[in-house]
C-alpha cells in the first residue's frame, strides 16, 4: 500500500520534473512570441485543417479541440490528440522558441518607443489569431463571440462583488435593461438605421442600465450584506416582469429582429474597451477607495473617503457595462425575451465570477472563458454537464475560496516586456 | 526525449487510423440535426424530442435506410441539448449546420429557442422545422423555416366557437399566466373571437396571474362573481390542476376550458377526478385513437412507459415531413446547399401530409394548415377524441 503511494508519487514527480523542463524551454519566450506561434498555427489549420482531420478520420476540423465529439464517439481521441498536437501545440511551440530572440527584441524596442505602440500591436495579433481561427468553422465565431460578452459582464460584476465586496444579483436586471435600450434604439426608433449606430445604441444600453442602477441603488445602499442582495434581488424580478408587462417591446414574447451589426472586430473592439476602462476604473484611486470601503466601511469614511458616492459610482459604472454586454448579446442573438434575463443568467454570472476570482480582471477574464468554453465542451454530456460543472465550482469554493486567479492586479506593461533572462514565471 | 515525442505522434496516429477504419460510417449518410431541450426548465419536452426521434431512426434503420430516388441511405441523428436557453439554442443550431453538416434541423421546440435559431437556420440556409414552437415570429419572414403545430390565432377562435356551440355560453372569462408568451398570446386570441362573436364585454373576467403562482383564489371569486358561463384557461399540466381545484373549492360549478397545452399524461395524475369532463383543444387525441395515431402511441408507451404528450406526437409527424420532402428530392447530390434547398423547395410544396396530428399543408409564411381536435377527459382520466374542427 505503502510502497504503492511512494512509486505513484515518485512516477507524479517524475512527471511534474519533466513538465518542468519542457516548460522552462519556453522561460525566454515574451506574450509576443506566443501571438505569433498561435497566429501561425491557426493559419496552418486555415490552409491545411479540414484535409488533414479528413486523414485522421474526421468530417471536420474539431471546432473546440475535440472536446464536442470524443465523448461521443471516443474512438476518435486520438485523433483529436493528434490533430491538437500537430495543428496547434507543435507549430506554437516551435515559432515561440525559435522567434524568442527576435520578439524580444521586438518587444522591447516596441516598448521603448510607446506602451501604447506595444499594446496596439499584441491586440491587432490576438485579433488575427482569433479572426482566422473563427474563420474555419462558424460555430467557433459564435462561441467566441457570446464568451467575449461573458467576459464583459463577469468584469463588470466583478466591479461590485469582488471590489466592492457587496453581493449584488441586479446583473441580469442590467443586462436586460441593456439588451432592450439598444434593441429599441435600433429596431424601434429608426426606420432605416445605419450600423454607425451601433455605438450609440450600445451607449443607450449602458445608460439605461445605469439608470436602473441608480434606482435600486437609492434605496438599497441604506442597508449592506444580505440585504442588498435581496433588494438587488428584487430588482431583478422588477425588470423581468416590468418587460413582460411593455406590449411595445413584445411582452413575454421578446424582441426579435436586431440587425447584424455584432460582428467579431466589433464585439472585439467593445470587449477591449471594457477590460482596459474597467481595469483604469479598479487601479485608480476611486477603485483603492472602492476596496477600503470593502475592507471597512467606517474606516475609510473616517479617512475622508466619501463611502456613498464611492459605491454609487461603482454601482453605476458596473450597470453601465452590463448594459453595454446585453445590448451586444441582443444583436449577437437577434432576439431576446424577459425570461432569458432571470434566475438561471444570475447563477452563470455568478458562477463565472466566484469561478475566476474575485478582485481581479485577470480572474474575470479567466472565469468567463474557462466557463464558456467547459459548457461548451461538455454539452455533449447533457445531464451530466450539470453534475460536473457544478462539481467543479463546489471544489473551487473548497480548495480556493475566492477563485482561481483573485486579488491579482492586471498590469498590462509587465505582460508585454521582453523576456530575456530565465526568471520563473511570475 | 524529442525521439519519444516523435514515436508516440506516430503511434497516436497509426491508432487513430486504425481506430477511425472500423468506426467511421461511410459517405452515404443524411444527417438530421435535433436541437432539444434535454436539460434545463423543461426536460420532459426534450425527452418526447428524444423518444420520438429515436423511433423514427429505428424504422429507417429497420428498413435498411432512407430510400431517396431508388438508393438507400444511412441516417444519422445528432441531438444536441439547447439547456432550454436562447443563447444555447443559437449555439446548438450553429454547430449543426457547420459543423455537423445536418441536411436539416428539427426543433427546437418552444419559441423562447426557436425564435433566435429560427434566424440562424435561415441566414445560414438551412431548412428547420419546429414541432411546438407558435410564436409568429419564427417562421415570419423566413423562407427556410417552417413549424407542424397550428397556431394561435386559428386555435383562440376554435376554443371560442367550440365553448358558444356546446355550452351556449355568451360571457366568458380567461385565466391566464401574463408573464408567459403562449398562454399570454392565446389568451388574447381567444378574448379577440369572442369579441367578435358576442360583442365588446363579452369577456367579462380577463384575470391573469404569474408563472409559478399557486393560489387563484382571488382571481377565481372575481370570475364567480363576472357571471361567466365558462373559464378558459391556456395553461400548463402544472398549474391547471390547482387551478381546477380551487375553482371547484370555491363552488364553480360551471365548465373549464384548456388549450393544447394541457395535454400532457401528468395533467390527469395531478389533477384527479377534479379534471372529470372538462373540454380542451388540442392536436390529437391519445385515446380512442385509430390508423396510424394509435399504432404510434401504442409503439410510444410499450417502448418508454408513457402515452406520448403533443411534443412527441408533433415531432413524429415533423421527421415524416422531413423524410417525405428528402424523398420528394429525388436525389441527394452530396452538395449541402444544393441538397438544403432541394428539401426546402419540398417541404414548400408538400400537399395534404397525413399525419397523425392531422393533415396539412404549409402556408407560403412556413406555418400548417390543419384541423384541432377537441379533446374531452374521460372518467377514467383519458384523453376521448370528441370532435374535429378544421379550418
Amino acid at each position: 500500500m505503502t510502497a504503492q503511494t511512494i512509486q505513484e508519487s515518485k512516477k507524479g514527480r517524475r512527471f511534474r520534473l519533466w513538465w518542468q523542463s519542457v516548460w522552462s524551454r519556453f522561460d525566454d519566450v515574451p506574450l509576443l512570441g506566443w501571438l505569433v506561434g498561435a497566429l501561425v498555427a491557426v493559419g496552418l489549420e486555415y490552409a491545411v485543417g479540414r484535409p488533414f482531420a479528413q486523414l485522421l478520420g474526421m468530417r471536420k476540423s474539431p471546432a473546440l479541440f475535440g472536446f464536442l465529439f470524443i465523448l461521443k464517439e471516443p474512438w476518435l481521441i486520438p485523433s483529436a490528440i493528434v490533430y491538437v498536437a500537430v495543428m496547434y501545440i507543435l507549430p506554437i511551440a516551435a515559432v515561440a522558441k525559435v522567434t524568442a530572440a527576435v520578439a524580444n527584441k521586438t518587444a522591447a524596442a516596441m516598448l521603448r518607443i510607446s506602451t501604447l505602440l506595444s499594446v496596439a500591436i499584441h491586440l491587432v495579433l490576438l485579433y488575427a489569431v482569433l479572426h482566422i481561427w473563427t474563420d474555419v468553422l462558424p460555430y467557433r465565431l459564435i462561441v467566441v463571440k457570446l464568451t467575449l460578452i461573458a467576459i464583459v459582464i463577469t468584469l463588470s460584476l466583478n466591479v461590485v462583488n469582488g471590489y466592492m465586496g457587496e453581493f449584488s444579483c441586479s446583473h441580469p436586471g442590467f443586462i436586460s435593461l441593456g439588451a432592450y435600450g439598444a434593441s429599441v434604439v435600433t429596431i424601434l426608433l429608426f426606420d432605416d438605421p445605419g450600423p454607425w449606430l451601433f455605438p450609440l445604441a450600445l451607449i443607450v444600453g449602458g445608460i439605461v442600465a445605469a439608470i436602473g442602477a441608480l434606482l435600486v441603488a437609492i434605496p438599497s445602499f441604506r442597508t449592506r450584506g444580505d440585504y442588498l442582495a435581496i433588494i438587488s434581488l428584487a430588482f431583478t424580478f422588477i425588470i423581468k416582469s416590468f418587460m413582460e408587462n411593455m406590449e411595445f417591446v413584445g411582452g413575454p414574447r421578446g424582441l426579435g429582429g436586431q440587425p447584424n451589426w455584432a460582428s467579431l472586430p466589433v464585439v472585439f473592439v467593445v470587449t477591449i474597451i471594457a477590460i482596459w476602462v474597467i481595469n483604469n476604473f479598479v487601479r485608480s484611486i476611486l477603485g483603492k477607495a472602492l476596496n477600503a470601503v470593502r475592507d471597512n466601511e467606517a474606516a475609510a469614511d473616517a479617512m475622508t473617503v466619501n463611502t456613498r458616492r464611492t459605491k454609487m459610482t461603482a454601482f453605476l459604472f458596473s450597470a453601465f457595462w452590463a448594459g453595454v454586454a446585453g445590448g451586444l448579446l441582443a444583436h449577437v442573438l437577434a432576439f431576446i425575451n424577459p425570461a432569458s434575463f432571470g434566475l438561471q443568467k444570475l447563477a452563470e454570472v455568478l458562477a463565472m465570477v466566484y469561478f475566476g476570482g474575485l478582485n481581479s480582471v485577470v480572474g474575470s477574464i479567466v472565469g468567463a472563458v474557462s466557463l464558456n468554453l467547459l459548457g461548451e465542451m461538455l454539452r455533449p454530456l447533457e445531464i451530466w454537464k450539470w453534475i460536473v460543472i457544478p462539481l467543479m465550482l463546489i471544489l473551487m469554493m473548497i480548495y480556493r475560496p475566492t477563485g482561481l486567479v483573485a486579488f491579482k492586479e492586471f498590469d498590462i506593461v509587465a505582460l508585454l516586456q521582453p523576456k530575456k533572462t530565465t526568471k520563473g514565471d511570475e | 526525449m524529442n525521439k519519444r515525442v516523435v514515436v508516440s505522434i506516430l503511434l497516436l496516429l497509426v491508432l487513430s487510423v486504425l481506430l477511425t477504419a472500423c468506426g467511421g460510417g461511410g459517405s452515404d449518410v443524411i444527417r438530421i440535426g435535433i436541437n432539444a431541450p434535454l436539460t434545463g426548465d423543461n426536460p420532459k419536452v426534450g425527452e418526447g424530442t428524444k423518444y420520438a426521434a429515436e423511433m423514427w431512426l429505428e424504422d429507417i434503420n429497420a428498413a435498411g435506410g432512407l430510400d431517396v430516388g431508388g438508393k438507400k441511405y444511412q441516417v444519422e441523428l445528432v441531438i444536441e441539448d439547447n439547456e432550454y436557453k436562447a443563447e444555447s439554442a443559437t449555439k446548438a443550431n450553429t454547430k449543426l449546420i457547420t459543423q455537423d453538416e445536418v441536411l436539416l434541423i428539427i426543433g427546437p421546440q418552444s419559441s423562447q429557442q426557436a425564435v433566435p435559431a429560427g434566424g440562424v437556420a435561415n441566414d445560414n440556409k438551412t431548412p428547420m422545422i419546429s414541432p411546438w414552437s407558435t410564436n409568429p415570429n419564427t417562421t415570419k419572414d423566413r423562407p427556410w423555416v417552417f413549424r407542424t403545430p397550428f397556431l394561435d390565432p386559428f386555435q383562440g377562435p376554435v376554443i371560442a366557437n367550440f365553448a358558444a356551440e356546446q355550452f351556449g355560453a355568451t360571457k366568458a372569462a380567461v385565466l391566464y399566466d401574463v408573464a408567459s408568451d403562449y398562454p399570454k398570446g392565446l389568451a388574447e386570441f381567444f378574448k379577440q373571437a369572442w369579441e367578435e362573436k358576442f360583442g365588446e364585454g363579452s369577456v367579462v373576467a380577463f384575470e391573469s396571474f404569474t408563472t409559478k403562482d399557486q393560489d387563484f383564489s382571488a382571481q377565481l371569486t372575481k370570475i364567480k362573481e363576472s357571471g361567466a358561463d365558462f373559464i378558459f384557461t391556456p395553461q400548463y399540466y402544472s398549474e391547471v390542476p390547482l387551478i381546477v381545484q380551487q375553482a371547484h373549492e370555491l363552488g364553480w360549478d360551471k365548465p373549464i376550458v384548456g388549450s393544447d397545452s394541457w395535454g400532457s399524461a401528468e395533467l390527469v395524475n395531478l389533477c384527479g377526478d377534479d379534471c372529470d369532463g372538462l373540454f380542451f383543444s388540442t392536436h390529437y387525441a391519445a385515446a380512442g385513437a385509430t390508423g396510424a395515431t394509435k399504432e404510434f402511441i401504442d409503439r410510444y408507451n410499450a417502448k418508454y412507459g408513457y402515452v406520448p404528450d403533443d411534443v412527441g406526437a408533433l415531432t413524429w409527424d415533423t421527421l415524416l415531413i422531413a423524410q417525405t420532402a428528402i424523398q420528394n428530392c429525388g436525389k441527394i447530390t452530396g452538395d449541402l446547399a444544393v441538397d438544403r434547398e432541394c428539401v426546402r423547395d419540398a417541404l414548400a410544396n408538400i400537399k395534404d401530409f397525413h399525419g397523425i396530428t392531422g393533415d396539412m399543408t404549409f402556408t407560403p409564411e412556413g406555418d400548417p394548415i390543419k384541423c384541432a381536435v377537441i379533446v374531452r377527459i374521460s372518467d377514467a382520466g383519458e384523453f376521448e377524441f370528441f370532435k374535429q374542427v378544421c379550418p
